[in-house]
């Protein structure tokens, strides 16, 4: 330990409580007092400018008890009240905190050496974006109804829209934009799918995920190519103790390895096997014209490998994968070709990155590599294959200044990225639907759209931001995203800001605007080179009030001017002449103490889209006035309970006036009336779901049962309509959708 | 590139064959089967008679020429249809026309000119479109090869056991040949493919009618036969 350090952990030591310093001997007359009761701790670990600080080891004092900030900085550990904690990670000052409850300060670490430095530090995190919620591993397992899913718990989040079957496969709709404005990063990179096409399920398992941050807008410059909001996932890093856990349920199982490979390394390992394919063909009736030559199924892999090389530098190798599969013939007869549907999507991303701590420097350091193929046949004339290798070097510098030109607490940020993608195309499909166009007739003959090569798809990006304090009241983030898409050739300037006030404790107010850009990659988008950039212009304001420990409500207000949206033109070319707005009020309340952890948030969304200059405005395809979500979870011993109900706006449709007959190809021609004229009901559930925790020899064994919509509310999710468009059929929600798992620790 | 096709399509395919609703294959329901042109292509000067197959609820299918009917595309041969003794007529124009529309449709030279015709029925409650081709002769398919329960089926009326898979078969390649099977007795299985079969199932009526309709893909011609069903 340097002088320094020795200086300040004297100096910590000194600010901490008495009582967690001595604990001096009773009086041999006097009754021994009863030890201080242990509580669960929950911290942050962050460093001098609120970046959270990962993998930082949280010990007892005078124990061998420890625990590791996560990804978000965040630690657990069980500790007597009053105890101290002494925290250490590389690059850092060590630090020591008193466990005062189970909601804990944030631990604020001063750079190596920091302490002969003169920084004022406020201690507090810089100001989140408004609306933006984070929640760890425990707490999106505890979140029932989604069955331990960590992108079904995404729909707790205020601004998302809520659905009872997912969207698709790209992800999420956040503030009245379509799922593929928003993205999804794991590690900060993205994923080309979200869910496997079976079960529902996401290709994540939540416990390979350390947390799940959701920023529905007004992000950070270092996230770019969405025009809404961001959905980080970050991945858990492997434990100082080794252990093992197994979890199966009528749906999948898996296996999830962890634990240390000598003083500096850790690992995880996560692989699934999806296990309702077992089932499938069994439940699947006699009577119904199916022949599953390949039972639709699938795998996914997690590894992240983490290695501490010095106390200056951190490296971590990472890989996500994922394998779906399925072929089968809607007849019995798995020989007719022209009924036949077949589908593979797989993906491989491989991440090695690197971080680098030097005094008021750091650094992160990234290349990642993904492969990815999408293969879909129906019948004998339609097909698409895409095969899309995609290199992405990655780099971000940080520099922390206790003063800088009248400013303090500042921290200057710039980095740099490139995406390197070929895509191989081979596809013949009918004409693709876009949002707010009703569905054509479904026809396995019709080939609109043919193409076969190879396109390239070079994006270089680099951006600059500065936070800082303009007093202790007043903090402030400015930064500038410059994006150039070499396809369309297009440079993209993205200013963006946010001002937090405080203007009276525990109030916060937040201002957020900027520039965000969605490059043309979505179904057919990159054939089109003339195709540029969607645009939107967010304004975010926000209100937060932290009345006490455990306790937050935050509130916000936002508008989004929605321009060059990407839409059919006249003559089914695609062109940037769409346009729309988005406006609403989103509402979280979240309490975390004790054994209870609760959730409360209600949404109100209005979204519209014009889709060429002079056409109507028309309601957004999923606009949803109102989602209200509400859970509680309680969790003592061997038990865990909890409950969530929901409530939310069905989403518009266009319904049909009639019908023509197309003699030729045996089919109807619907007519339809204004787009998204109609809107499916309104509709609400109660999930709830039992954990039972119980020690069979070295193997803590878990069952649990999660039960969604448990009073069988039997809603519409959307309409259908018969074949000639004569009578219309109303696709129902499942009246009740149990799922029961068992998971094995070891 | 960003694909979304998805499962969701297959999904949605089974789902709408599923709800409790009129299937497609099934008779006794109030639409147009099929419109045929007799022939479905002519050389200048060849007339093409419409007609149509007609399923209607509660009553047996029956042929009939429309009650209305217009030419959709090109405007320009809106000339070429008009009603005549035997219905409604297209008479393929001459050369000098024919050339007029290849060159308004961007054709190229002596490639037939279709032509949509809209058709109604049943007081206008029915429409349909039906391309003919003009500028070239060509004809409606045979039926061959048809089977039902294994055997040829020599009269209209046929008879088959309930509860049993009744084997359906039209000599038809599917690539070339688009079938439909129909029935209004049972439930009909792989109704679009040349080997079908059909179910009648306890709840299901006794007595029907099956029909089977095939259509030529490069020639947009027609051919349809019906029989009187029952399952004793």
């Amino acid at each position: 330990m340097t002088f320094a350090r020795r200086v300040l952990l004297v100096a910590m030591l000194a600010m901490a409580p008495a009582g967690a310093l001595a604990q001096p001997s009773p009086p041999p007359d006097q009754p021994e007092p009863r030890p201080a009761p242990t509580v669960t701790a929950r911290g942050k670990v962050i460093d001098a400018s609120g970046r959270p600080v990962i993998g930082a080891t949280v010990t007892i004092e005078g124990t061998e008890i420890r625990a590791l900030s996560d990804r978000t900085g965040s630690f657990t550990i069980d500790a007597p009240m009053g105890a101290s904690l002494i925290i250490e990670a590389g690059g850092f000052d060590l630090a020591v905190w008193s466990v005062t409850g189970e909601t804990l300060d944030d631990v604020v670490l001063l750079p190596a050496g920091a302490a002969l430095e003169t920084i004022e530090m406020s201690g507090e995190a810089p100001a989140k974006t408004p609306g933006a919620a984070t929640l760890d591993r425990t707490e999106l397992q505890r979140v029932p109804g989604t069955g331990g899913d960590i992108v079904k718990a995404l729909t707790v989040m205020p601004g998302v829209v809520n659905l009872q079957i997912p969207l698709g496969y790209s992800g999420v709709v956040i503030r009245g934009a379509s799922p593929q404005d928003s993205k999804v990063l794991i590690d900060d990179f993205e994923v080309p799918v979200l869910f496997h096409n079976i079960g529902f399920r996401a290709v994540v398992p939540a416990d390979a995920i350390a947390s799940l941050e959701f920023i529905p807008g007004g992000y950070d410059v270092a996230y770019g190519r969405a025009s809404s909001g961001i959905v980080s996932l970050t991945t858990r890093g492997g434990s100082e103790d080794r252990s093992t856990q197994t979890e199966v349920s009528m749906i999948d199982g898996g296996l999830l390895a962890q634990g240390p490979l000598g003083k500096r390394t850790r690992y995880m390992l996560g692989l699934r096997r999806s296990t309702i394919d077992f089932i499938l063909p069994s439940i699947i009736p006699e009577s119904v014209d199916l022949s599953l030559t390949t039972v639709p199924s699938y795998w996914d892999e997690q590894l992240r490998i983490d290695h501490q090389l010095s106390g200056r530098w951190r490296l971590s190798l990472s890989s996500i994968g994922s394998d779906d599969t399925f072929e089968l013939y809607t007849t019995k007869d798995d020989e007719a070709a022209t009924k036949r549907f077949y589908n593979r999507t797989r993906f491989l991303r491989l991440t090695a990155a690197a971080k680098y701590y030097n005094g008021p420097w750091s650094a992160n350091l990234a290349l990642s590599g993904l492969l990815q193929q999408f293969v879909f046949e129906a019948g004998v004339f339609q097909y698409i294959d895409v095969r899309q290798p995609t290199v992405t070097p990655r780099a971000e510098v940080t520099r922390t200044y206790a003063r800088l030109a009248g400013l303090t607490d500042a921290v200057w940020r710039f980095g740099g990225e490139a995406s390197i993608g070929r895509n191989s195309v081979n596809l013949a499909l009918p004409l693709e639907v876009r949002e707010g166009e009703p569905p054509p007739p479904f026809d396995l003959e019709e080939v609109t759209e043919v193409y076969k090569g190879t396109i390239w798809v070079p994006d270089f990006t680099a951006w600059t931001a500065l936070t800082a304090s303009l007093d202790p009241r007043i903090r402030f983030t400015g930064g500038l995203r410059a994006e150039y898409f070499a396809r369309p050739e297009e440079l993209a300037l993205q200013p963006r800001g946010e001002l937090s006030i405080k203007v009276a404790q525990p109030w916060t107010v937040r201002l957020s605007a900027g520039a965000f850009r969605r490059p043309p990659e979505y179904q057919s988008e990159n054939l089109y080179k003339n195709l540029k950039s969607e645009r939107s212009m967010q304004t975010i304001l926000g209100l937060q009030y932290e009345p006490r420990e455990g306790v937050r409500v935050q509130s916000s207000v936002y508008y989004i001017d929605r321009t060059r949206l990407i839409t059919h033109t006249m003559d089914n070319s695609l062109g940037n002449d769409g346009r729309g707005t988005t406006s609403g009020a989103e509402f979280l309340g979240t309490y975390r103490g004790g054994p209870w952890f609760a959730w409360l948030s209600y949404s109100y969304s209005h979204s519209t889209r014009e889709d060429a200059p002079g056409q109507p405005e028309r309601l957004f395809s999923f606009d949803q006035p109102h989602s209200v979500n509400a859970a509680l979870s309680w969790k003592r011993g061997r038990w865990q309970l909890g409950g969530r109900w929901q409530l939310y706006s069905g989403l518009p449709y266009t319904p049909v006036m009639g019908s023509v007959f197309e003699s030729d190809r045996n089919l109807y021609i619907p007519v339809y009336d204004e787009v998204n004229s109609a809107r499916a009901p309104i509709h609400h559930q109660l999930d709830l779901r039992v954990d039972y925790t119980r020690g069979v020899g070295p193997v803590a064994l878990t069952g649990f049962i999660d039960v969604q919509n448990v009073y069988m509310n039997e809603s519409v999710v959307t309409y259908f309509y018969s074949y000639d468009y004569s009578e219309q059929i109303a696709f129902k929600s499942l009246p009740i959708i149990p799922s029961l798992g068992l998971r094995g620790v070891w | 590139m960003k694909a979304a096709v998805s499962l969701a399509v297959v999904v949605s395919a089974l789902v709408g064959c599923a709800g409790d609703v009129d299937e497609p294959w099934f008779l006794d329901h109030d639409r147009i089967v099929a419109v045929r042109a007799t022939p479905p292509g002519g050389a200048s000067g060849e007339r093409l008679v419409l007609d149509a197959l007609i399923g209607t609820k509660g009553a047996p299918t029956h042929v009939a020429t429309p009650e209305v009917a217009t030419v959709v595309s090109p405007p320009s041969l809106a000339g070429v249809l008009a009603p005549a003794a035997e219905g409604w007529v297209v008479t393929a124009p001459d050369e000098a026309t024919l050339a007029a529309a290849r060159t308004e449709l961007g054709l190229a030279a002596g490639a037939p000119v279709p032509v949509q015709v809209g058709v109604a029925y049943s007081a206008g409650t029915l429409f349909a479109l039906k391309t003919v081709w003009l500028g070239e002769h060509r004809d409606n398919p045979v039926l061959e090869g048809m089977r039902i329960d294994g055997t040829e089926p020599g009269s209209d009326r046929v008879s088959v056991a309930r509860e049993v898979d009744v084997p359906l078969e039209v000599a038809a390649d599917p690539l070339a040949m688009k079938v439909n099977w129909l029935t209004s007795c049972g439930t009909m299985h792989d109704f679009d493919l040349p080997a079908a079969y059909l179910v009648v199932e306890p709840d299901d009526p006794t007595d029907g009618e099956l029909a089977v309709v095939v259509r030529d893909r490069a020639t947009g011609g027609v051919a349809w036969r019906v029989w009187s069903l029952s399952a004793p």
